[in-house]
C-alpha cells in the first residue's frame, strides 16, 4: 500500500522505516529542519539501534522516499500518518483543509502526535467543515499514541507489547489492524478505546512514570538526611507485587523530550479545563530540583568555591542508548557549573555532537570520546547517564589521573563501600 | 525666622520678591473659576509636554503676568548659574564639601565622559568609567540571579531577595519596584523582593518566619554603611542565617550583598569584596535610586529595563538643562511651588497619585522635598526670613478621597496638590482576559482624578446649580493643583517624573538660597539615639561628652527610661 507520513519526530521516522520494511511504499513528508537536512543527505537523524541500517536499506530500494511537509498525498494514497511535534498543531489543521480540497476519497488519518486530549476528534471535524457540500469524500481520524521507548524505538514499534488504538469507526479499525498486522502477530496486543481516551492514556502513562521517579527522588533526599541507603529501600519496595520494581530508580532527574513534555502537556490539559494538577506540578518541580542534586553536593563539598575547578562528566544523553539531550539533567548541571566558573569536560558515547552544538560558544566546555582522557587533573567525576561502559571503571587509573579523587554518582551504579575503599570520596543519590 | 515678612533680600531679588507680593495682592480677590472664564485658551497656554509626559498647570492660580514675575525672581536668584554649577560638578553641597551628581548616574556613557571633561573632574571621585563599571556589575548580578545561578551556601537557587536599608536606601527602590511591577521582566525567573527598614525589626521578624534561609539573599544597602537601623536589621538576618545554615564564611559569601560608598566598612562588616556594589559620596541618599541602590528595581526590570528607567530621567535632565524657564517643566513646578508657598500662603502640599501602583510615591516625595528643603539657614549661614519647604504628604488618590479630602474640600488650611495619573493602563497581554473590566476601573480612576481636581479648583462653580445650598454643603474651591498625565506608567515615564521632582526641589532651593543636599538635622538625631541606647542598655548616667553637646539631661527622657527599665 501507499502511505504518507507527516512529521520529523522519532515516531515519524520509525513509523516510515518500519512500514516500508514490510513492503509498503512510504512518502515521508518532513518540515524544514535538521532532521530533513540529515535525511536528504541519507544520514540517520536519530541514534537508535538498527534505525540507520533500516533507513539506508529502505531508501535504497525506493520503498521510502523523502519529501516536504508542504506536499500533499498523491491520488493513490488514502492513509495519512501524522507524527509531528506537539507545537505543530497549526500545520495539521492546515493539512485537514488541504485534504478536503483534494479529489474525493475515503481518508484514514492516523494521529500519533501528542496533542491535547480531544485533538484527534477536532481534526476530523475540521476536515468536514472544509469539505464542499457536494463532495463524496470522508475522513476517519484515529489516535495511535506514540508509546515508543527512546533507545529501543524501532524494537518497540516492530514488536509492541502494548498497542493503544483510539478509534470509534469499525471500518477504520479494520484498516489499521491490516496495516499493523505484521507487527502484531506474536500476540494480540491492541486495546481499543475512544480517540480521546487513547490520547489521555498516553499522557497518563508518562505522568504516572514521572510521578514514581519523583516520588523516589523525594524519598532519596530524605534518605540522605536520615543516613539511610535508598538502594536497600528501593529493593524492598520493588519486591512488593503491588508496587513492582520498574521506574523506582532514584537519580539526578529524568529528561527526554517527550517524557518531560508529556507530563507538562497533561498538567496543561488539566489547567485548561480549570482543574489544576497539584501533583503533576510537584512532580515536575521535584524533578527540576533533582537535576541539581549533584551540583549541590559538589558545591558543599568544595565549600561554595568551584571557580576554576575541573569537572568531568560521564554521560550527557538523557538516558543510555540515545544521543539526545533534550531536557537532560546534564544540561542543568553544566549550566550551573559554568555559572560558577568551573571548567567542564564531557564524555558520552553518542550525545557529544548534540552537546558540542549546544555549547559551541562556551570555551569552558570540552568534549572527548575517550572516557579516561577527561579525567586528567579533574577535581570531580560526575556520573550522569548510566551507559554500560561506565559500570565497571578502572578505579586505580581514575585515582591516579584525577587531582582530587571525588565521585558523584547520579545513578547509584557504584558500591559506596568499595569506591571509598579505593580511596575516593563518594556521593550517591540518597545513600546516607 | 518664623515670621512671614519681607525677607532680608537685596537688589534684584528684593525687587522681584516685592513684585510678587504685589501680584498676589492683585489676585487676592480673583477666584480660580474666574481665571478659566476669562481665558478660553487657559489650558493650552498653561500646559507643557515632553514626549510621553504631560503637565497641566492651568488649575494653579497663576496668570502670564505671575509667571513673568516668577521668572524674574529666578533670574534674580541666578538660577542659570546654579544649574550650570549642578551640571558642572561644582561643590554645591558646601556643608559636606561635595558636588551633587546624581544626574551623572543616568547619563549615557558617552555623555558621562563629556561631563567629566567639561566640569565633573572638579571633584576627583567622579569617574565615568567607575559609574559604568558598577552598572555593568549590577547587571551581571541581576542576570545571575534571574538565571537561577546565584546560589545559597547549600547550593539552593536564590528565590527571595530582601533589601535591608532605610531612607533613600529603602523608599526609592521600594517605591519604584511597586510602581513598575507591570514592567517585570517576563523571561527571567520570578524573584520575590522584600523590604526591611524599621529599626524595631517589625518587617524582618515577620519575614524570618516565612522565608527559607537556603534561598534568601540579603542586600544590605547603606551609603555610609553606618546607619544603625540598617545594621541592626542586617545583624539579625546574619544570626538567623548562621543558626540555620552554619558556616559563617559561606553564609557571608552566598547570602549577603552590600551596597555602599564605604568599602572599608562593608568589608569590616563581612561583605565579600566580589559582593560589594559601590556608589559615591556625590550621590545623596534620597537621590540614589539611580545608583546601585536601585538593585531591587533592576531585579524587577532586568538590566535593560533599568537602563530605560535611567534614560527617562536623563531625558528630563536634558530638558531641564537646556529649556527656557517658561517651557521648562521642573522650573515651572518649582516657581509655582514657591508662588503658592511664599506668596499665596499655602504651606501644605498633597501628592495624589490616581494609581495604586504609586502607593509609595507620596512617601518618597515627602522625603525628597522635606529632607532636601526642610532648612532654615541660607547658604551664607543666616536664618531665612521666609518660609521654605511646605509640609508634603499624600496617599493614593481614590483612597485619600475616603480619608483626608474632606479637609481639602471644606477645611480651613489651604493646600496645593499634585494629581498624577496615566492615560493608558492594562494594555499588557497579562491582563488580556480581564482587560475590559480592568479598563473600566481605570476609567473610573481617571474620572475621579479629573473630577476632584476640578472641584478643588472651582468649588461650587464646578456644579450645575450652585445657588441655595445650605452652608454645610458649600465648597469654596480655590485649592490649586497641577495634573501630571503620563502616557502610561513605565520605567521611562517614572524616570522622567522622579527627575522632574528632583530638579524642582533644586530650583526651589536656589530661590530660597538653601542647600538641598545635606541633612544635618537627621545626623543630629542619629547621634543622640546612639547615646540614648547606651543609657537604655546600661541604665548609666549621661556621658559627659555627648555629641555636639546635645546630651543635657532632661527629666522627660530620664523619666521615660526609668519607666521602661522598671526602676
Amino acid at each position: 500500500m501507499h502511505f504518507d507520513v507527516y512529521g520529523d519526530t522519532l515516531c515519524a521516522v520509525v513509523t516510515a522505516a518500519a512500514l516500508a520494511s514490510t513492503g509498503n511504499y512510504i512518502h515521508l513528508r518532513l518540515p524544514n529542519g535538521v532532521v530533513a537536512e540529515n535525511l536528504t543527505l541519507g544520514a540517520c537523524p536519530y541514534k537508535e539501534p538498527g534505525l540507520a541500517d533500516l533507513l539506508t536499506e529502505q531508501l535504497k530500494n525506493k520503498r521510502l522516499c523523502i519529501g516536504s511537509a508542504d506536499g500533499l498525498p498523491e491520488d493513490n494514497v488514502h492513509v495519512v500518518f501524522v507524527a509531528v511535534s506537539p507545537n505543530a498543531f497549526d500545520g495539521v489543521e492546515r493539512l485537514m483543509e488541504e485534504l478536503a480540497a483534494l479529489p474525493p476519497r475515503r481518508w484514514l488519518l492516523i494521529n500519533q502526535s501528542t496533542f491535547p486530549v480531544g485533538s484527534t476528534a477536532n481534526l476530523e471535524a475540521l476536515f468536514f467543515s472544509h469539505l464542499p457540500d457536494d463532495s463524496s469524500a470522508s475522513l476517519s481520524a484515529v489516535s495511535l499514541p506514540d508509546l515508543l521507548q527512546e533507545g529501543a524505538a524501532l524494537q518497540s514499534f516492530m514488536r509492541p507489547t502494548n498497542l493503544i488504538l483510539g478509534c470509534d469507526d469499525s471500518e477504520a479499525e479494520q484498516d489499521i489492524r491490516e496495516i499493523l498486522s505484521p507487527f502484531n502477530r506474536r500476540r494480540e496486543g491492541m486495546r481499543l478505546m475512544r480517540p480521546s481516551e487513547a490520547e489521555f492514556t498516553k499522557l497518563a502513562i508518562n505522568g504516572m512514570l514521572a510521578t514514581r521517579l519523583s516520588f523516589m527522588n523525594d524519598m532519596a533526599n530524605l534518605a540522605d538526611v536520615l543516613h539511610v541507603d535508598i538502594e536497600n529501600v528501593r529493593l524492598g519496595m520493588g519486591a512488593d507485587p503491588r508496587i513492582g520494581d520498574a521506574y523506582l530508580y532514584p537519580g539526578c532527574g529524568f529528561g527526554g523530550l517527550s517524557f518531560s513534555r508529556d507530563v507538562m502537556s497533561l498538567a496543561h490539559t488539566q489547567k485548561d479545563a480549570g482543574v489544576h494538577s497539584a501533583l503533576l506540578d510537584q512532580v515536575l518541580k521535584i524533578n527540576e530540583r533533582q537535576k541539581e542534586v549533584l551540583f549541590r553536593k559538589l558545591w558543599k563539598h568544595y565549600k561554595t568555591d568551584l571557580k576554576g575547578k575541573k569537572i568531568a562528566l560521564w554521560g550527557a544523553a538523557f538516558k543510555p542508548g540515545t544521543g539526545r539531550i533534550e531536557n537532560a539533567p546534564s544540561l542543568t548541571l553544566i549550566d550551573a557549573l559554568l555559572a560558577q566558573g568551573a571548567e567542564v569536560y564531557v564524555h558520552d558515547p553518542m550525545a557529544l555532537p548534540a552537546l558540542s552544538e549546544r555549547y559551541k560558544n562556551y570555551a569552558a566546555v570540552s568534549v572527548s570520546d575517550d572516557a579516561y582522557d577527561i579525567l586528567h587533573d579533574a577535581d570531580a567525576l560526575i556520573l550522569v547517564t548510566e551507559w554500560k561502559e561506565y559500570w565497571a571503571p578502572d578505579f586505580d587509573r581514575l585515582k591516579a589521573s584525577m587531582r582530587s579523587p571525588l565521585i558523584l554518582d547520579g545513578r547509584n551504579i557504584y558500591q559506596p563501600e568499595y569506591v571509598r575503599q579505593k580511596g575516593f570520596d563518594y556521593y550517591g543519590v540518597g545513600r546516607g | 525666622m518664623r515670621d512671614e515678612g519681607r525677607p532680608q533680600l537685596t537688589g534684584a531679588r528684593r525687587h522681584a520678591w516685592d513684585a510678587l507680593v504685589d501680584q498676589a495682592d492683585a489676585l487676592s480677590s480673583v477666584h480660580l473659576a474666574e481665571l478659566f472664564e476669562r481665558d478660553s485658551e487657559r489650558f493650552s497656554s498653561l500646559s507643557r509636554e515632553l514626549g510621553d509626559f504631560f503637565v497641566d498647570f492651568s488649575k494653579q492660580k497663576i496668570t502670564d503676568e505671575t509667571l513673568q514675575k516668577l521668572v524674574a525672581l529666578a533670574d534674580a536668584s541666578e538660577l542659570s548659574a546654579w544649574i550650570e554649577k549642578l551640571f558642572g560638578g561644582a561643590l554645591i553641597n558646601e556643608t559636606e564639601g561635595r558636588p551633587a551628581m546624581h544626574w551623572a548616574l543616568r547619563a549615557p556613557y558617552k555623555d558621562k565622559i563629556l561631563s567629566h571633561c567639561s566640569g565633573g573632574r572638579e571633584h576627583s571621585s567622579f569617574n565615568p568609567d567607575a559609574v559604568e563599571e558598577q552598572l555593568v556589575r549590577l547587571q551581571a548580578i541581576v542576570e545571575k540571579i534571574h538565571a537561577g545561578q546565584w546560589r545559597g551556601c547549600t547550593g539552593e537557587v536564590i528565590t527571595d531577595v530582601v533589601n535591608v536599608g532605610v531612607g533613600g536606601s529603602d523608599l526609592g527602590p521600594l517605591m519604584a519596584c511597586r510602581a513598575l511591577e507591570d514592567a517585570r521582566l517576563q523571561d527571567g525567573r520570578r524573584i520575590d523582593i522584600h523590604f526591611v527598614s524599621t529599626v524595631d525589626g517589625s518587617q524582618l521578624s515577620h519575614l524570618l518566619n516565612v522565608l527559607n534561609p537556603h534561598q534568601t539573599l540579603f542586600v544590605v544597602s547603606s551609603k555610609s554603611f553606618a546607619t544603625v537601623d540598617t545594621l541592626y536589621n542586617a545583624t539579625t538576618a546574619k544570626g538567623w542565617l548562621s543558626r540555620h545554615l552554619g558556616d559563617q564564611r559561606s553564609v557571608m559569601q552566598c547570602h549577603f550583598l552590600g551596597v555602599s560608598a564605604d568599602v572599608n566598612r562593608m568589608t569590616e562588616w563581612g561583605i565579600f569584596p566580589e559582593n560589594q556594589l559601590l556608589l559615591w559620596p556625590w550621590v545623596g541618599g534620597r537621590y540614589s535610586v539611580w545608583s546601585t541602590i536601585g538593585l531591587p528595581l533592576a531585579l524587577i526590570l532586568g538590566g535593560e529595563g533599568f537602563r530605560r528607567f535611567l534614560a527617562g530621567a536623563h531625558e528630563m535632565d536634558k530638558h531641564f538643562h537646556t529649556t527656557p524657564w517658561l517651557e521648562n517643566i521642573p522650573v515651572l513646578m518649582a516657581l509655582i511651588g514657591v508662588w503658592n508657598n511664599n506668596f499665596l500662603g499655602i504651606n501644605a502640599h498633597a501628592v495624589l497619585p490616581y494609581d495604586g501602583r504609586l502607593k509609595y510615591l507620596p512617601a518618597y516625595l515627602s522625603q525628597l522635598e522635606m529632607e532636601s528643603n526642610g532648612k532654615s539657614v541660607t547658604r551664607s549661614g543666616e536664618y531665612v526670613s521666609y518660609k521654605t519647604c511646605p509640609v508634603v504628604w499624600g496617599e493614593v488618590g481614590p483612597n485619600a478621597q475616603h480619608a483626608f479630602y474632606q479637609l481639602l474640600h471644606q477645611g480651613t488650611p489651604r493646600v496645593a496638590s499634585d494629581f498624577i495619573v496615566s492615560a493608558h493602563r492594562y494594555l499588557g497581554s497579562e491582563y488580556a482576559e480581564e482587560a475590559q473590566e480592568l479598563g473600566r476601573q481605570h476609567e473610573l480612576a481617571l474620572a475621579n482624578c479629573l473630577a476632584q481636581s476640578r472641584l478643588l479648583a472651582l468649588g461650587e462653580h464646578a456644579l450645575p446649580s450652585s445657588t441655595d445650598r445650605p452652608m454645610h454643603s458649600r465648597c469654596q474651591g480655590g485649592q490649586p493643583s497641577t495634573t501630571f498625565l503620563l502616557d502610561e506608567l513605565n520605567p521611562h515615564t517614572l524616570g522622567k517624573l522622579l527627575a522632574a521632582y528632583e530638579h524642582k526641589v533644586f530650583v526651589q532651593a536656589v530661590l530660597w538660597d538653601i542647600n538641598p543636599f545635606d541633612q544635618w538635622g537627621v545626623e543630629m538625631g542619629k547621634a543622640i539615639a546612639t547615646e540614648t541606647l547606651a543609657l537604655l542598655q546600661d541604665g548609666g548616667k549621661w556621658s559627659d561628652k555627648g555629641a555636639d553637646g546635645v546630651s543635657e539631661t532632661d527629666s522627660s527622657t530620664v523619666g521615660l527610661i526609668g519607666k521602661i527599665r522598671g526602676e
